[in-house]
């Protein structure tokens, strides 16, 4: 339960948005269509230049999201590394590990943490209707952010589908959701939900690179 | 799932220590104790019982006792004096006694030892006995954590006390077991012989998780005895920042607390940091007092320890306001809808917004208002079915938030709360061509109420009319009125609105519906009129299309019939188009009639009688309109018994000619005739017909303009005759077209003047060259412009005017014939004159020829003789004999050069007899000044008539230049300046002169002229005092002889080239001729 991850705050990206949404959709509708490529090197690109897109909004939600928190978390520079949420798990992780880990390994934690993501990403978007009831951007930003975890994970299942490599079943990461949750945890569990989603996004982005090198057109 | 929120130790507990809940509190009655002490006099001084006192706990029972002598023990037998049964044995040095009655009682104490015994007696009363409740036994204490509120919960043990009594209730609150007394307060209960259970409530400022608290509670009659203590411990939670989420007004105190084992460093909220409070252990508290207004989100209270945070999310917001402009009203009598503004925002969102429930107390009936997302301050509503039967309805509106609740109340009768939806469904059907039924639909179930409706007519020509009806309300929705009084064959446009008969608030207006109404038969007959054809055979009928108020429809056809005594003509179905027809016809007296038809029907017939009434007695009048009419009146004719009718045309017309008509009653006398196709400056034809016995007369003719403008064209004009001395001028006239009003007259202007010089210049201008006729009677065409000069060109220009102005000019040039008779002395004159003096000539030549021959032509020259060789001859002889060209020794002279410049110039020619000063004055004054002196070596000229001015020594002479700019001569001067100064103008002077001022010559000058005729000296010598320049050498300047007459010593000068004179002859242009000599000049 007690988590520390050492890691700063992440600088603020470049927030251009140079992909079309009509790409974005491209890229969502993808996977599922009929007739799986029997090469891995497809889905891997479209899984990357998923994960790209999201990279640059990952700091837009983050800074969005603490701005609606009001003060300490829309200080400028608020940051809390020291809070964590057992049913996330950080994205952390020495890069010796990182490196040795295999291709099913690689894709299954990543996979793994962005089911969590989105049961959580859905779990931060209900805390703050209540909330933040008038802040449509806010909760914009939370539902294109869920659909987009839920792009990548539907990309990453057509990657190990053409590795050959077991999906792992879908599970219910949040377990019993304490409902009873005062609004400064809610805040809390917010912030650490945003968080992660960047620093799991950025390590998609350098696990799919690394099998895209890996698995070249 | 949870926030991790402590970094040490897997578990956490919220208390430090556990919360003892034991309760070892008891009742506790201050007891009263009635003691009555009599001790005997002779008592016992050891041995006996004493001290005797009693107290009791409920006041049924008297506990007394008494203290034993000591080393004595052995039975006690109390015994109440004069009561039965009333002796009670102890073992101890107590007894429980019944409650005695009020009053003294005899009590007496027989300690029984071995062999002896010991008696007391003591005196006992109620008064002396004491009362000590019973410890009062708190049954439940109770903590309420999420509002920091205590609950306790005893038992008063009411059944205990025999009769009724206040009881006042001391309860305390302490922290860190009795030592802090946070809060002490009393309450006061009554004791009603039963036992009862007392509730109170506190809240406490610390959240209750953030420290132990302690309740003691006690009763008091007299006594301060303390009862027990009950002690509690929080219950578990994971949360270590107190209170949580908790929703508080704006404005408040309020204290946070932070329960940890770790060293808390920062308290915060918002931005703010905050003092710390510490309490037990780590624990620390913080006091924010007035707090703010929240965001949505509320506001962080944030406590930071070394390597973590917690925190609490406070909502600061305001109570619900009083829900504000409360209205309720039906759009159906369906259904209520109640309307309201909020009011100030509470600043709360989300569950904490502010819930509405309408509750309607005759049927206790109630709706909840579903909460807004975002709250607004727009308008609220609510909507409430309406129950059969209820027409009166009590709302009260509740405004409720975690803060606290407000309401406001509405009583209506609804069904005078009427807003009715928009009508829609419009339909209009046909009653007839003036009437329609104009149906819609209005949902809602109004059976019970009448309807007001607005009914807006819209008319085609945008008149609108409003018609208020009232309808019964039905129970399906649909209504439906007739709408009459319409005119037929009219685009009407109809809308509606309702509401009901006790006038709440109007619907919106319906969407527009438009309707045609039918055609009807035409209400008249067309306007008719008629012409005989020139050539008298043909009637020719007109008739004007009928407006459409009096058409009623669409005019399809006409029907014209004449008809007589003997026969009738008819033309049937003439299409609408055409409003004219032609019938021949004899001249009998016929009766036109017109009949215009409609898909409705037929028109009444108008009719006309075709016969002229002929009046000998007609005149053309003029008449002039007014712009855009023109009035027309005449005398009123009782004779005349149907109408009059003016009919009107344009002159130019060929006849017959008719553009139009217009019919007047027979009683009027006046009419103003307008029309669309009057054009200014058009000439038109009137013609006034009274109608007599059913025929036609005209009465007068006029022609007039509507308004008159000037001509657009010249009188065509030509000269017929011209002589020495006039001009016959002849002109034609301008067409009537052309003329553009009533002629006025010509103006007919002439000058002098050739076609190229003098071009066309204003004549308006009054140059006072130019003569003006103005000939005012128009029947005049022709013109003699007498007292010409012959043989000279004249500029002729006519134009015509009417009232509306002048119309152009046409101009002509003429050259009247020459003069005959003076052509002939103007040349038998000259040649006269010139014979005569030739023959006079040759007669002195002949008779001097020997002089002449001796002077002009001698022989033998005689030097002497020679002008050139006599060169100041005079001057020679005078002086020196004969030293010609003797050179003297060249003494200077001083010159005076006179610049004068202004002055000097106005001296000419004619000044030489007729010397005149123009300025005296000026110029000596500015003779002084202007003197200059120049070194000179002079041709010394002196005067015969000595200068007092001038130096008599002969040294130097004095030469005055003039310089003579101009060589005209202004007019002449008056005489007396002459006398005043005689000799002031003199300078040089020309050799000839002619006499134009001969009126102010004086003699002295006619002595000149005469001694001069023929070469004439230069100047009159006797005016002269200075010498020319000119003369370049003198050869004596001593002489004061000067020889005049020599051309070799004056220089003189003559301007050969004359002035131009305006007046001279050669501004005529044609040349010199003796014919000048006869004619005036144009200015005479």
């Amino acid at each position: 339960m007690i988590q520390r991850l050492q890691r700063g705050r992440r600088e603020g990206e470049s927030m251009s948005c140079l992909l079309a949404p009509l790409c974005l959709l491209n890229l969502l509708l993808s996977p599922l269509s009929l007739g799986a490529p029997i090469s891995p090197a497809e889905p891997i690109s479209q899984a990357y230049s998923l994960a790209l897109y999201m990279q640059r909004n990952t700091s837009t939600l983050l800074q969005t999201y603490l701005q609606y928190q009001g003060s300490p978390f829309s200080d400028p520079g608020f940051s809390a590394p020291e809070l964590q949420l057992s049913s996330l798990p950080p994205a952390a992780i020495s890069f010796k590990t990182w490196h040795a880990l295999d291709d099913g390994e690689r894709l299954g934690r990543a996979q793994g943490a962005f089911l969590a993501l989105t049961q959580h990403l859905q779990l931060v978007g209900d805390d703050q209707s209540d909330l933040n009831p008038g802040s449509p951007i806010l909760l914009a930003q939370l539902g294109a952010a869920r659909l987009r975890a839920q792009g990548l994970l539907g990309n990453m299942a057509t990657i190990m589908t053409a590795l050959g490599l077991p999906i792992p079943p879908e599970e219910d990461t949040l377990g019993f959701v304490p409902f009873g949750a005062s609004a400064f945890e809610r805040k809390c569990r917010g912030y650490i939900v945003t968080r992660e989603y960047g620093h799991w996004t950025d390590r998609a982005v350098r696990d799919l690179a690394l099998l895209k090198a890996k698995y070249p057109g | 799932m949870d926030v991790s929120s402590c970094l040490r130790g897997p578990s956490w507990m919220v208390g430090s220590k556990r919360m003892r809940m034991a309760s070892n509190f008891r009742w506790l009655l201050s007891t009263l104790i009635l003691l009555y002490l009599m001790k005997q006099v002779n008592s016992q001084k050891k041995g006996t019982p004493r001290d005797f006192k009693c107290k009791t706990q409920n006041l049924q029972v008297w506990n007394c006792s008494w203290k034993a002598p000591p080393g004595h023990d052995g039975v006690y037998k109390v015994c109440i004096e004069n009561r039965p049964h009333s002796c009670y044995q102890s073992e101890k040095g107590n007894v429980k006694i019944p409650r005695l009655p009020p009053g003294d009682h005899e009590i007496t104490i027989n300690l029984s030892r071995g062999l002896g015994s010991s008696m007391s007696k003591f005196l006992l009363n109620e008064k002396n006995v004491y009362f000590t409740p019973e410890t009062p036994e708190i049954l439940t204490l109770s903590a309420d954590f999420p509002t920091s509120t205590l609950h306790l919960k005893w038992n008063d043990k009411g059944s205990v006390y025999p009769h009724h009594s206040d009881v006042i209730w001391e309860i305390k609150i302490l922290h860190k077991e009795n030592t802090e007394i946070i809060k002490l307060i009393t309450h006061n209960t009554t004791l009603t012989g039963k036992d009862t259970v007392h509730h109170w409530s506190w809240t406490s400022d610390l959240p209750l998780e953030c420290a132990t608290h302690y309740v003691g509670i006690r009763c008091y009659i007299d006594d301060r005895h303390f009862s027990g203590h009950k002690q509690w411990r929080s219950s578990d939670s994971q949360t270590k920042v107190f209170p949580q989420d908790k929703v508080i007004p704006v404005g408040s105190d309020i204290t946070f607390c932070c329960v940890t084992q770790e060293k808390v460093l920062l308290a915060q909220i918002g931005q703010t940091n905050c003092p710390l409070i510490h309490l037990d252990g780590e624990n620390v508290a913080i006091k924010i007092r007035n707090i703010s207004v929240s965001a949505n989100s509320g506001t962080n209270v944030v406590f930071t320890t070394d390597d973590n945070m917690f925190g609490t999310v406070i909502f600061a917001g305001y109570p619900p306001d009083i829900p504000q402009k409360l209205n309720c009203e039906t759009y159906d009598l369906k259904e209520v809808i109640c309307t309201w503004n909020p009011g100030r925002s509470t600043a709360l969102v989300g569950p904490r917004n502010t819930s509405y429930t309408l509750f309607e107390s005759f049927s206790g009936k109630y709706v909840r208002y579903k909460r807004a997302e975002v709250p607004t301050n727009e308008s609220y509503q609510l909507f409430f079915q309406m129950l059969p039967d209820q027409e009166i309805y009590n709302f009260t509106l509740s405004a409720l938030n975690p803060l606290g609740q407000s309401e406001s109340t509405i009583l209506v009768n609804i069904t005078e709360k009427v807003h009715p939806h928009t009508p829609t469904s419009i339909k209009v059907k046909d009653i007839n061509s003036t009437a329609v039924i104009l149906t819609w639909h209005l949902p809602g179930n109004f059976a019970k109420i009448k309807l007001l409706c607005q009914v807006e007519i819209i008319k085609t020509d945008l008149v609108r009319e409003l018609r208020n009806v009232t309808v019964k309300g039905v129970e399906n929705s649909s209504y439906l009125i007739a709408v009459d009084k319409l005119k037929p064959y009219t685009r009407y446009t109809f809308r509606i609105r309702c509401s009901s008969d006790t006038f709440w608030k109007w619907s919106k207006w319906s969407n527009e519906k438009q309707y045609l109404t039918t055609e009807a038969i035409p209400s008249k007959g067309p306007d008719t009129w008629r012409e005989w054809s020139s050539d008298g055979k043909n009637l020719i009928i007109y008739w004007k299309p009928l407006p459409i108020h009096e058409a009623n429809g669409k005019i399809l056809s006409y029907n014209v019939s004449c008809s007589s005594d003997e026969e009738t003509q008819s033309l049937s179905e003439i299409p609408d188009p055409q409003h004219r027809a032609e019938i021949q016809l004899d001249k009998n007296d016929y009766i036109i009639s017109v009949v215009a038809k409609n898909s409705a029907g037929s028109s009444p017939p108008s009719k006309i009688a075709s016969m002229e009434i002929p009046n000998d007695d007609l005149k053309i009048e003029q008449a002039i309109g007014m712009g855009n009419g023109i009035l027309l009146t005449w005398n009123y004719d009782p004779n005349m018994t149907c109408d009059y009718v003016i009919k009107w045309c344009n002159s130019s017309r060929s006849e017959p000619c008719l553009m139009d008509w217009k019919k007047v009653p027979s009683n009027s006398s006046e009419t103003v005739i307008e029309s669309d196709q009057f054009r200014p400056g058009v000439r038109y034809n009137f013609f006034l017909y009274g109608c007599k016995n059913q025929g036609y007369q005209l009465l007068r003719s006029i022609i007039g303009y509507i308004e008159e403008l000037a001509p657009i064209v010249a009188p065509n004009f030509t000269v017929e005759d011209t002589s020495a001395d006039s001009i016959l001028v002849k002109w034609e006239d301008i067409p009537v077209e052309e003329l553009r009003g009533f002629l006025r007259g010509y103006l007919f202007y002439f000058e002098k003047g050739e076609r190229d010089t003098s071009k066309m210049r204003g004549l308006e201008s009054g140059r006072s060259d130019i003569k003006v006729k103005n000939i005012t009677d128009v029947s005049q065409k022709t013109l003699r412009i007498a007292d010409l000069q012959g043989k000279t060109s004249y500029h002729l220009v006519l134009r015509a005017y009417t009232d509306g102005g002048m119309g152009p000019e046409k101009s002509m040039f003429v050259v009247t014939k020459e003069n005959s008779v003076g052509l002939i002395i103007a040349i038998l004159i000259p040649v006269a004159v010139a014979v005569l003096v030739g023959v006079v000539t040759s007669v002195l030549c002949y008779r001097k020829r020997e002089w002449i021959k001796e002077t002009f032509y001698p022989d033998i020259p005689n030097p002497e003789n020679c002008k050139a060789l006599q060169f100041q001859k005079s001057v020679c002889e005078g002086n020196s004999g004969l030293k010609t060209l003797e050179m003297n020794p060249c003494t200077p002279n001083n010159v005076e050069v006179l610049e004068a410049r202004s002055i000097v110039p106005k001296i000419e020619d004619t000044e030489i007899i007729s010397p005149i000063a123009e300025h005296p004055e000026d110029h000596l004054e500015a003779e002084p000044e202007n003197h200059v002196v120049v070194s000179y070596c002079p041709p010394v000229i002196e005067e015969e008539i000595p200068n007092p001015g001038v130096d008599e020594a002969g040294g130097t002479s004095q030469v005055i230049y003039i310089d003579v700019q101009s060589m005209y001569q202004p007019q002449a001067k008056p005489e007396e300046e002459q006398e005043n100064e005689p000799v002031g103008g003199a300078g040089y002077k020309p050799q000839m002169h002619l006499p134009v001022t001969s009126a102010v010559e004086d003699l002295a000058a006619e002595d000149d002229l005469d001694k001069t005729a023929g070469y004439r000296p230069q100047a009159d010598v006797n005016t002269w005092h200075l010498v020319s320049p000119d003369s370049p050498r003198s050869t004596d300047s001593n002489s004061e002889i000067v020889s005049f007459g020599s051309p070799c010593s004056i220089n003189s000068r003559q301007f050969l080239i004359p002035p131009r004179d305006e007046d001279s002859p050669k501004s005529n242009g044609g040349g010199w001729s003796f014919t000048n000599f006869f004619q005036n000049k144009p200015n005479d």
